[in-house]
């Protein structure tokens, strides 16, 4: 409660916001919002954020730009889609969320929990690179810097999992007659 | 009935026991599937989606393309490739800037799209082309007495804009199905609870949370297990569930089966096939009462 903007002596507004979050898909409805509570009373990971998706919105028309990208709350969002399935004035919320996460990235602006980006960007490098995704070169790329325990806990899971042939240790990589990669390096290059 | 079929990631890794029972049941029910030729990951829902959302659609292009080429529509047995799938095929419509660049992306592998391939998730397959009629044809050692939690997830039923198969706040397709199994499909409040998706790596804590809440009200409910038709809420329900269980100290002990299993169960399929020995959590019980339920004797494993 501390951290609500409603309790801060002074917050810088971004008005330009609003018309950077309209370039996200979903983005451009984000003054439809009447404040209803229903994503918040509805959000299965509510719990674990700091501020609720209704407030994140509220907090996004107030052009609170620097609070908005340095919660929590958009990077706990799990895309489940209840809160869109039930708003009454239809606003994507996850993807408005996902839009905040990209600005976030872009922007250099540090999220609660490292990890979070690292995934999105390890994911992203290794399905640009096999076409594919690979578990192991996923935890490798994750695990630089983790605690000792962490890596153990981790390790029971993959365990786990290879004792029971759910690990490919290899990766899959497709054919290079598909010209894949000419795919994605076209699309690195268009991407601004 | 032909579909080009779009496995995705899990399906290699983590969740090969659900196609290998797809492929088993898939014979009884006349459903072909054509996997297509080097299929690229969908583009995720949002790992790489909120990174780099362009290489994302492109990536979902590609496989529409891929199956384009081949006259079919595609089924998927992934929740999040068949949102992934199908909200490509929404924004290749509604946006023509985004649509002008994947479009010159394909080009460098000399593919296109023009936007004409169907994305459906094998639950609406079973549920719609091939009827409940035709599954209980095929039933030949019905599931008396098995109480079954049907657990349907996130992206199988929301967005609505997405898919229209089945009600958002009350699905009742795989319900039915395991109805038509023989067995009792228990009512429970967290049918369409959020697993905790890809949290499970990014933020372990609230996944578990997440999590819980299904397998506790499924329990309560007096369930034997759980059925699924996402890998990945097998895999934070049944992979995790240990996790779960040390995390908050408690006893749980559901296995959760993928729809496709249940279903060779009842239809008299061997565990084997359908990869039950690669479900964490102990199906043993389940096996057996399909065993002792059965009219004609199971193949043994």
């Amino acid at each position: 409660m501390n951290k609500h903007p409603s309790n801060q002596a002074v917050c810088q507004t971004d008005p330009s916001f609003i018309e950077e979050i309209r370039k996200i898909p979903g983005g451009d409805k984000i003054l439809d919002c009447i404040q209803c509570g229903v994503c918040a009373g509805s959000c299965h990971a509510r719990f674990a954020m700091d501020y609720s998706p209704m407030q994140i919105l509220k907090m996004a028309h107030l052009g609170l730009k620097q609070e908005v990208l340095s919660s929590s709350t958009i990077w706990i969002c799990a895309s489940c889609y209840t809160c869109a399935s039930r708003c009454p004035r239809s606003l994507n919320i996850p993807a408005i969320m996902s839009g905040f996460k990209h600005m976030a990235m872009k922007n250099n602006v540090k999220a609660p929990i490292e990890l979070k980006p690292k995934f999105h960007k390890a994911f992203t490098e290794i399905v640009g690179k096999y076409g594919r995704m690979h578990e192991p070169a996923l935890q490798l790329k994750l695990t630089k810097k983790t605690s000792p325990r962490q890596l153990l806990h981790n390790a029971s899971l993959g365990v786990r999992m290879l004792r029971k042939g759910k690990l490919n240790l290899k990766p899959s990589k497709l054919a290079s007659t598909t010209r894949f990669s000419r795919v994605v390096e076209k699309t690195l290059k268009e991407e601004t | 009935m032909k579909y080009a079929y779009f496995p995705g990631c899990s399906i290699h890794a983590s969740a090969k026991e659900y196609e290998m029972a797809a492929q088993a049941v898939n014979k009884q029910l006349d459903i072909e599937f054509v996997e297509i030729p080097d299929w690229n990951c969908c583009g995720s829902i949002d790992a790489v989606h909120a990174y780099n959302p362009l290489l994302s659609v492109t990536l979902a292009a590609r496989n529409l393309a891929l199956a384009e080429a081949m006259s079919l529509d595609i089924v998927t047995l992934c929740s999040a490739c068949f949102f992934t799938l199908s909200r490509a095929n929404n924004v290749l419509r509604e946006d023509a800037a985004m649509k002008a660049k994947v479009d010159k992306a394909l080009a460098e592998a000399g593919l296109k799209y023009s936007g004409g391939v169907k994305v459906r998730h094998y639950l609406d397959i079973l549920t719609n082309d091939v009827g409940l009629d035709k599954i209980r044809q095929q039933v030949k050692a019905p599931l008396k007495g098995l109480k079954v939690a049907p657990y349907y997830g996130c992206l199988i039923v929301r967005p609505t804009g997405i898919q229209k198969f089945d009600d958002a706040e009350h699905p009742m397709s795989m319900d039915r199905i395991v109805g038509t199994l023989g067995a009792e499909a228990v009512y429970y409040q967290d049918k369409t609870r959020c697993c905790g998706a890809s949290l499970v790596i990014t933020d372990e804590d609230v996944m578990l949370e997440m999590a819980k809440s299904p397998l506790l009200t499924a329990k309560k409910a007096q369930a034997d297990c759980l059925v699924t038709p996402c890998p990945m809420c097998h895999f934070n329900l049944d992979a995790k569930q240990k996790d779960i269980e040390s995390r908050f100290k408690i006893d749980i002990g559901l296995p959760v089966l993928y729809i496709t299993q249940l279903m060779g169960l009842a239809f008299g399929l061997s565990p084997k096939e359908l990869g039950l020995h690669r479900n964490i959590v102990s199906p043993s019980k389940i096996v057996e009462k399909a065993k002792a339920s059965s009219q004609v004797p199971t193949k043994v494993s």
